[in-house]
């Protein structure tokens, strides 16, 4: 043992008792003199010949395990019974006492499919085998069809030919003018043809604008002179009108605010910031100590209100006062009309104009209304805004067809045209922005590596720094 | 009674934000989306969006509850719920790898169908047709698309079938009427049962890169889902209203797409040429060169000649002049000239059009062909030239179309500076003003007078005078030819006058046969034509002409009469609307008047002016003449 094992040290116990001796592990005394014995009963292996140690194996070789995909292994594993089903099997050896056992057939739950398919009793059933060939002819058709390639919708009747429907469902072709319309009308509805109505609300357009507007003739990849100049005319006054209207809001936001470097505006800040507070060593002022609530006693900053009661003379005196003014104002109206008879001639006239001027705001009003009917209608959050023209500028003129310069993307265009005729809401298209990712390194990682990430995440910051910097800050 | 509360009625129920429709049809917003245009279900703006949207402000997107009603019904509705089903199911059995479960039910991938939409959308043929524009343009561009991420493959080869099928009913039925290039693309328009129908092809067939930003692709792609419907059975019933067999049989090898056009874009584009070059096949065996004028003269020949029956000959007879335009020429292009736009307007006006065979399939005949009349070249020289045809520019064919008469080559030659590509659309016989320069621009025969003119009244301010007169009476003489000739055109086609003035024309016409016999006598160049005419004439009887003198104030007092008796005929309650045009033609008269006046005496203060130059320079010129005589006598 302590040969083969010569780690193990061997462990020291007193011996002092003779309960003590029993624990001296004496296994390995043991197991030599048992090998002895045995060696003395049958010998040792020197003695022996190779054929009483070893036999010729003359079985066949066995085949290698075989090497199944998983997959393989799974369909084998779906043959075997079930795991859960192992339970019930009966593993007794006893055999069963009543040797005749009556079996309840226990009634089954549903219908047995397999045998509805393969021999069908009722009507229905034979109904079911008939959807279901139908089920299959129409899958090999499609199938067929996807291996043909060919996928383009069938073309062959024409749509617009005015047919009756009352000619295709039998039963209500009405040669004696016994069947009305509405009754037609209802049974299609009820027999699965329905008769669709549409509304006319449907068709109402909604702009007045033309649906083909043609293209200005400067256009043209050979223009005349006078029709591109007129439309690079056009095209200079939608761009001035644009340059216009930036400035103007540079104006009214950028320009209108005073400029300070952030020094200063990190002064301002503070100082607003600390507005009221007291900065150390700065003396109470007067007022605040008179403020300061000495008693416990309640008082207001406001004046008590009295309850203050008017005297019947009081009283007397502005009813007489009320009735005087009432007087004097019915004399000075009766004063004014009588005035008025003599400057009737002016009220005419102002009256006139008075008139003019609502009716001159009704035509404008109509006017405006009129225009909006051409317009394109606000539909989504987004204005509709007009494209920009395509115009082929002076020096890209090639003159002939093979150097023509083309300007204009026309899908784009389509699709504008339909935001413009109302038919799409106008949209934005959306980016979606990247969820920002705060980069780190590994607490395990030793050496700082230098990825592109960081250093991009680097020199942005480095830029953000540069820029708060050098940058005025507006207020 | 019950106190009525808010909301409940009045314009908050007219309206229904999208949200509250997607609710109510159980549907997503992008199946909603699909729903909405396919079933032309569009967004409305109401009168006040506060009430619409039951006190909110904000802007929502609205629409009307009946709309949203009426969608409630539609069966396709059904089908968009079983796309959702159908996206469950397969994604569990591809999720628990059932492939054989999952193939079925692709296959019985649930399919739209769009064929009662569009009959429900457009009750008559001519609601569809009026719709055409956009539905071509869309499918032209998507022709040329190839398969994207929102976009099958499958779409864009329809769509080049059906564009293909369209443009070969617009060469057989001849309906094309303007053509324009403009930096955009190429503007087609064509009269289709009276209705016009423009389009815009693009320039280049290659595909260019769309950037997704500004264009909803998937919005598109479901446009022309419907389109492509509509279109198909727009092509169905125009083909069979000609008697041509739809869907038309092509030759086998056109349009298939096989690894050579789909890697090739130059064979792709140029197997779609080549189906254009080739006749359909017709269902009743009969070749209908002339097909009779829509509009029945003999019937409008009975209200009078009032101007606008007159206008409508006039264009009848221009229009039947354009069917024919190019017939009996032979068109030959050139490997660099964009050959689609130029196949379509040749065929569709009667030429014959071929192209070099070693670079392009479908040619029909070689450039070695002698009876070749023109050769469409865009490039400045060509090495060699056959003397027998013409070789022009591609503007040419163009400017012919929109003009409805072939114009002269001279101006189109190969490398010749073009003149200007005019825009059909700006109508050139307009009733408004038109000032001389543009009128110039829209008659080539005007514009050559008048430079002639110019120049002479340059050298000599005296004759320039006469000088005009007798390039006026010339012009004058010119129109009335050409009057005449339309005339006598126009007898042809619609049989005589009413016979009155039957024996003046006549006599008219051998009058001016007389003259052109003199010129020609003159130049000596006679013809067999000529002779034959000649021989004629002299079995001919001639009585002496009386010309017919026209008493102005006679046709004064029935213009007056009959503008009265107008006036009297219409019916009170139209009588602001008559007032109204009445006053409207007055004032436009007065505004084309006007200006008229305005540039006649802007012309004769710089005649003026140029007179009293050209006086000082000369007199001048003089001075120094008799200084320098002066000079050199001392």
């Amino acid at each position: 043992m302590a040969a083969q094992d010569p780690v193990t040290k061997r462990k020291r116990i007193s011996k002092k008792n003779k309960s003590a001796w029993r624990k001296t592990d004496i296994q390995d005394v043991e197991q030599f003199l048992e090998d002895q014995r045995q060696e003395e009963r049958i010998g040792t292996f020197t003695d022996k010949q190779n054929e009483d140690l070893f036999v010729v194996d003359a079985s066949p070789l066995k085949t290698a395990p075989s090497q199944l995909t998983i997959k393989q292994k799974r369909k084998l594993n779906a043959l075997k019974p079930m795991r859960t089903h192992q339970a019930l099997e009966n593993t007794s050896k006893v055999q069963d006492p009543i040797a005749k056992r009556n079996h309840v057939r226990q009634k089954k739950n549903g219908r047995n499919i397999e045998l509805e398919v393969c021999s069908p009793t009722k009507a229905r059933h034979r109904q079911a085998n008939k959807d279901r060939g139908l089920y299959y002819e129409k899958l090999d058709k499609k199938l067929a069809e996807r291996h043909s390639g060919k996928k383009a919708p069938t073309i062959d009747k024409d749509i617009w030919e005015e047919v009756d429907f009352r000619d295709k469902i039998p039963g209500l072709k009405d040669e004696k003018g016994w069947i009305s319309r509405d009754l037609a009308v209802h049974v299609a509805g009820n027999i699965g043809r329905k008769v669709v109505k549409t509304h006319a609300s449907l068709r109402h357009k909604t702009t007045k604008a033309k649906k083909f507007e043609a293209p200005h003739p400067g256009m043209s990849y050979n223009p005349s002179l006078e029709a591109h100049q007129s439309l690079i005319e056009q095209v200079v006054d939608r761009e001035e009108s644009i340059i216009k209207k930036e400035q103007h809001l540079k104006r009214v936001t950028t320009t209108m605010f005073s400029k300070v470097t952030p020094e200063e505006r990190d002064r301002r800040r503070l100082k607003e910031m600390s507005e009221g507070i007291k900065e150390e060593g700065e003396p109470e002022s007067e007022e605040e100590a008179d403020l300061k609530p000495t008693d416990n006693n309640y008082s207001t900053v406001n004046a008590p209100v009295e309850n203050k009661k008017k005297s019947k003379q009081a009283r007397n005196k502005e009813l007489k006062q009320k009735e005087l003014q009432r007087l004097h104002e019915a004399k000075k109206a009766l004063k004014k009309q009588t005035a008025d008879l003599i400057r009737i001639k002016s009220i005419r006239a102002e009256v006139k104009e008075e008139a003019e001027e609502l009716n001159e705001l009704k035509k404008r009003r109509k006017a405006a209304a009129e225009r909006k009917k051409f317009e394109t209608k606000r539909l989504g959050r987004h204005k509709f805004e007009e494209p920009d023209l395509d115009v082929n500028m002076p020096e890209d003129l090639a003159g002939n067809l093979r150097n023509v310069k083309t300007e204009s993307n026309l899908l784009t265009d389509r699709f504008k045209l339909l935001q413009k005729r109302n038919m799409l809401p106008t949209t934005v298209a959306v980016t979606r922005k990247r969820s920002k990712v705060k980069r780190f390194p590994r607490s395990t990682h030793k050496e700082a590596g230098v990825s592109f990430q960081d250093l991009r995440d680097r020199r942005k910051a480095a830029a953000a720094a540069a820029k708060a910097n050098n940058d005025t800050i507006k207020i | 009674m019950r106190r009525p509360k808010k909301y409940e009625a009045g314009e908050a129920t007219q309206y229904i934000s999208r949200r509250a429709a997607l609710r109510k049809l159980q549907l997503s917003l992008n199946d909603f989306r699909r729903l909405c245009i396919l079933k032309g279900v569009y967004p409305r703006e109401p009168k006040h969006r506060r009430r619409a949207q039951k006190g909110s402000s904000e802007i929502k997107i609205l629409y009307h509850t009946k709309d949203i009603r009426f969608l409630l019904h539609e069966p396709i509705v059904w089908t968009l719920r079983d796309y959702k089903i159908f996206a469950k199911k397969s994604g569990r059995d591809r999720a628990i790898k059932d492939f054989r479960n999952l193939k079925r039910r692709l296959a019985l991938f649930p399919e739209i169908k769009l064929d009662h939409i569009v009959k429900e959308r457009y009750p008559t043929f001519i609601d569809a047709l009026k719709d055409l524009d956009d539905c071509l343009t869309l499918l032209f561009l998507f022709s040329t698309f190839p398969s994207l991420h929102l976009i099958p493959r499958e779409q864009s080869n329809l769509c080049r079938r059906l564009t293909i099928e369209f443009l070969h009913y617009v060469i057989a039925s001849k309906s094309l009427r303007k053509v324009f290039i403009s930096i955009k693309g190429y503007y087609f328009q064509a009269e289709i049962k009276g209705q016009k129908v423009t389009w815009i092809v693009p320039h280049y067939y290659p595909f260019k890169p769309q950037s997704r930003q500004e264009v909803d692709f998937k919005v598109m792609s479901i446009f022309v889902e419907f389109y492509t419907i509509m279109l198909g059975f727009t092509n169905f019933r125009l083909y069979h209203g000609l008697n041509l067999a739809y869907p038309p049989q092509f030759p086998s090898t056109m349009l298939q797409d096989n690894a050579d056009t789909l890697k090739d874009e130059t064979s792709f584009v140029s197997e779609r040429i080549c189906a254009l070059n080739f006749d359909l096949l017709r269902t009743d065996k009969v070749q209908e060169d002339e097909e009779e004028p829509d509009i029945d003269m003999e019937l409008l020949e009975q209200d009078g000649d009032s101007k606008r029956i007159i206008k409508m000959k006039q264009e009848a007879q221009e229009v039947a002049r354009l069917r024919t335009l190019f017939k009996g020429l032979k068109f030959f292009i050139n490997r660099e000239v964009p050959r689609e736009p130029l196949v379509i307007i040749i065929r569709s006006f009667g030429g014959k059009v071929s192209w070099d065979s070693s670079v392009f399939s479908g040619s029909t005949y070689d450039e070695s062909d002698e009876s070749i009349t023109h050769q469409i070249v865009d490039r400045p020289s060509l090495s060699t030239q056959y003397i027998s045809r013409d070789y022009i520019q591609p503007q040419w064919v163009f400017d012919c179309v929109n003009q409805r008469q072939l114009l002269p080559t001279n101006k189109y030659f190969l490398g010749e500076q073009l003149p200007p590509h005019l825009s059909p659309f700006v109508d050139a016989k307009r009733d408004t003003y038109i000032p001389p320069e543009e009128k110039a621009l829209h008659d080539p025969s005007l514009i050559e007078t008048h430079a002639q003119s110019e120049d002479e009244s340059d050298e000599e301010e005296t004759v320039a005078n006469e000088e005009d007169d007798t390039v006026e009476q010339e012009l004058l003489d010119a129109q009335l030819q050409r009057a005449y000739q339309q005339e006598t055109a126009e007898y042809k086609k619609y049989g005589g006058p009413d016979g009155v003035n039957e024996d003046e024309e006549d006599s008219d016409g051998e009058d001016f046969n007389d003259e052109d016999q003199e010129s020609s006598d003159e130049e000596e160049e006679l013809d067999e034509q000529t002779k034959r005419l000649q021989e004629e004439r002299k079995k001919m009887s001639v009585q002496s002409g009386k010309v017919h003198k026209v008493n102005k104030r006679q046709l004064h007092k029935a213009e007056v009469d009959e503008h009265r008796l107008q006036a009297r005929m219409v019916k009170p309650r139209h009588r602001n609307l008559f007032r109204k045009l009445i006053r409207e033609k007055q004032t436009k008269e007065k505004e084309e008047w006007l200006l008229r006046k305005k540039r006649r005496n802007i012309d004769s203060d710089t005649k003026e002016a140029k007179k009293l130059a050209k006086r000082e320079a000369r007199k001048a010129a003089a001075a120094a003449a008799a200084a320098a005589s002066q000079l050199g006598g001392k």
